[in-house]
């Protein structure tokens, strides 16, 4: 194919706090029990992609890093009509921070061939950092739009709105170019009826799905094993505790209306202080 | 005693440095934030607090950050400055900190839409560990021990604790990468306490080279605009309205909306799920995933008070809560508490507030006693 844009989305498995499988009582994880899902944030990640491939063009790669069961949200990308997916799949990733994941995604993204245009999530659930995308376009040496809540192109520029502070940006970008998608960009549309049907049948036969997503080792791209897990991590976990107890005892109000329930908060709080008029 | 291993080539000198940030010339708070942090952080390892700030026309703001706590401000004064953008302000920061005899010990952004485009770009540049989001900051002693990598193990006196909250977890983590050097991290907007400004305190001031290549402009901005008057200044309202999924719909903001009007300096939060659900921008969205508030007054409505929304409001002075679940985590942890139908509760709430701002309703209350 040619002419098409070379479109990434860089998608992760995370843990779903939202299902109450795997949490323990203290409000920890049980990440062996817990429900994995694919990273809310990746969805408009998604979205994007799939927007420009429909909108300019080309196709629609996606790649994850993480152990095997991460396979399960590349079936997620293909139902949705991602063309090809890459899982890079190695124990010597284990404790990656993000400058060591950035660093191996950054070979996968050498490897596979020229992209066009990299989609990221804004940030992640479970590492909720937002480094990944933006130190991957470090190592890349492209432009970026971060926190970007919609993009169109034109005359092969890329034209996207970004949120800042009490506002946003407009910027008009050169490709190749690494966008992270703002949570405010479209969320992602339903998966079609034939896009879901036809990964099914596919998942049936591994050799068929081998073809669609192929799991890939640090060797095959090239990285530096030494540069990524442990050792290729500048930062480490040094110490957790338990956050302190908070605020205190509730003082639950009672009233048989609304009205007098209001009033009860009322008399025993001081919030009336806070309302329009009452300052000195 | 123990051997203690030698140390000293893990503990070089090198300073505290800030990166502030402002908007169109405006100074934007977390940068004081961010001095008052450095200076704790300066002082504990007597070294010097220094800032570095972007832009153009920047007038006296040098200034400013020495009266709020910098020792030395290094000034990059530049028209290509004026907007922000990744490309340009990497290079200058790139080329200040190689310009530097050691680099900075410590290097802090702010955890906002610029520090975290920036610093992630520095950091994979300069291959340093950089903490995001961090909520507080200390300077202490680590041993490595771990034999993973033999170069790493030793005891390092001077370690950056990054400490922030560990996901969906009632944990915090302290997270630090004392070898190497700048040690990064950036910080919540609203958590950091600045320092007292000093008027007319002295420090230096020092310009520094621009030199940008055709590469940086591969991105231009074609125009910021900032929405003062919708006036979504979360983070620095005293009354903050939250929204979350017990509304029931996008509608019931409107209702939120009537309630804040009530207030002075209020505005609207919500929680995730319903930001998700594009009920509301994502700007006025509070926890985890968005912002960290600390209003005097939060009245959370229809909010379960999971913790990826109570990390980012727990710290406000009264939080009220207004659930139909009485098993609601949220009771937990408010400081009062109605188990009712928000459509019930709301609607009374701004009757009776407009009845006391009328000053008909103060009677009521006070004779109900």
């Amino acid at each position: 194919m040619s002419g098409g844009l070379n479109i990434y989305v860089l998608v992760k498995q995370v843990p779903d706090t939202g299902s109450k499988a795997g949490l323990n009582p203290d409000g920890t994880i049980d990440r062996a029990k817990a429900k994995r899902m694919l990273n809310p944030f990746d969805r408009f990640a998604l979205q994007a992609a799939l927007h420009a491939k429909r909108s300019y063009g080309g196709k629609v790669t996606a790649i994850s890093m993480g152990p095997p069961p991460a396979v399960e949200i590349l079936l997620e990308c293909l139902e949705h009509g991602v063309d090809e997916a890459y899982l890079l799949s190695d124990r010597r990733l284990a404790a990656s921070d993000t400058l060591a994941t950035a660093y191996a995604l950054h070979k996968v993204l050498n490897y596979i061939g020229k992209p066009d245009l990299i989609f990221c999530g804004l940030q992640t659930t479970d590492g909720d950092t937002a480094q990944v995308g933006p130190q991957i376009a470090e190592r890349l040496g492209l432009p970026q739009v971060t926190y970007c809540e919609d993009f169109h192109m034109e005359d092969g520029k890329v034209h996207a709105r970004r949120i800042i502070e009490g506002g946003y940006q407009k910027v008009v970008a050169e490709t190749p170019l690494l966008i992270t998608v703002a949570n405010s960009y479209h969320p992602l549309e339903y998966k079609s009826f034939r896009g879901a049907w036809r990964v099914r049948r596919l998942a049936r036969d591994q050799d068929e799905l081998k073809k669609f997503i192929h799991t890939i080792d640090l060797d095959l791209v090239s990285a530096d094993p030494e540069r990524t897990g442990l050792k290729g991590s500048p930062t480490i976990v040094a110490a957790t505790e338990k956050v302190g107890e908070l605020g205190g005892s509730c003082k639950m109000h009672e009233g048989q209306s609304a009205h007098e329930l209001v009033a009860d908060v009322l008399k025993a709080s001081d919030l009336n202080q806070f309302l329009v008029g009452s300052s000195k | 005693m123990s051997e203690q291993p030698d140390v000293s080539a893990f503990c070089p000198k090198g300073d505290v440095l800030v990166i502030a940030e402002q908007i169109l010339g405006d100074l934007q708070p977390v940068t004081l934030e961010l001095l008052g942090a450095g200076r704790l952080l300066a002082d504990k390892m007597e070294r010097n607090l220094k800032c570095l700030v972007l832009g153009y026309n920047l007038g006296d703001m040098p200034q400013k950050l020495i009266e709020a706590g910098a020792d030395e401000v290094f000034v990059a004064d530049d028209k290509e400055l004026f907007s922000y953008r990744t490309l340009p302000y990497r290079r200058v920061v790139v080329d200040f900190l190689d310009s530097l005899p050691e680099p900075p010990h410590t290097c802090l952004l702010g955890s906002t839409t610029t520090g975290r485009d920036l610093a992630p770009r520095i950091s994979a540049h300069f291959e340093t560990g950089l903490t995001a989001d961090c909520t507080e900051l200390d300077i202490g002693p680590y041993e490595h021990k771990n034999k993973v990598d033999p170069s790493k193990i030793g005891l390092y006196p001077n370690c950056l604790y990054a400490i922030r909250p560990s996901f969906g977890e009632s944990l915090k983590a302290r997270i630090l990468g004392p070898w190497k050097n700048p040690q990064m991290a950036t910080t919540r907007p609203g958590v950091m306490t600045p320092n007292k400004h000093e008027a007319g305190r002295k420090g230096k001031i020092t310009a520094i080279p621009v030199k940008l290549i055709p590469e940086d402009h591969r991105l231009i901005v074609a125009d910021t605009v900032r929405e003062i008057s919708k006036g979504i200044k979360l983070t620095e309202a005293d009354v903050i309205i939250g929204g979350g999924y017990g509304l029931g719909s996008a509608d019931g903001f409107d209702l939120l909306r009537q309630l804040a009007d009530t207030f002075e300096n209020s505005a609207i939060g919500a929680s995730r799920k319903v930001v998700d659900l594009g009920w509301i921008p994502y700007q006025h969205q509070v926890g985890q995933t968005g912002k960290t508030v600390r209003p005097k007054l939060y009245i959370a409505c229809g909010i379960s008070g999971a913790i990826q929304h109570r990390v980012g409001m727990s710290k406000s002075g009264m939080i009220i809560a207004i659930n139909k679940d009485p098993d609601s985590p949220i009771f937990k942890f408010a400081h009062h508490g109605i188990v009712g139908d928000i459509y019930q509760i709301v609607p009374e709430m701004i009757k009776q507030f407009k009845e006391i701002q009328s000053g008909k309703g103060v009677e009521a209350v006070v004779g109900s006693h």
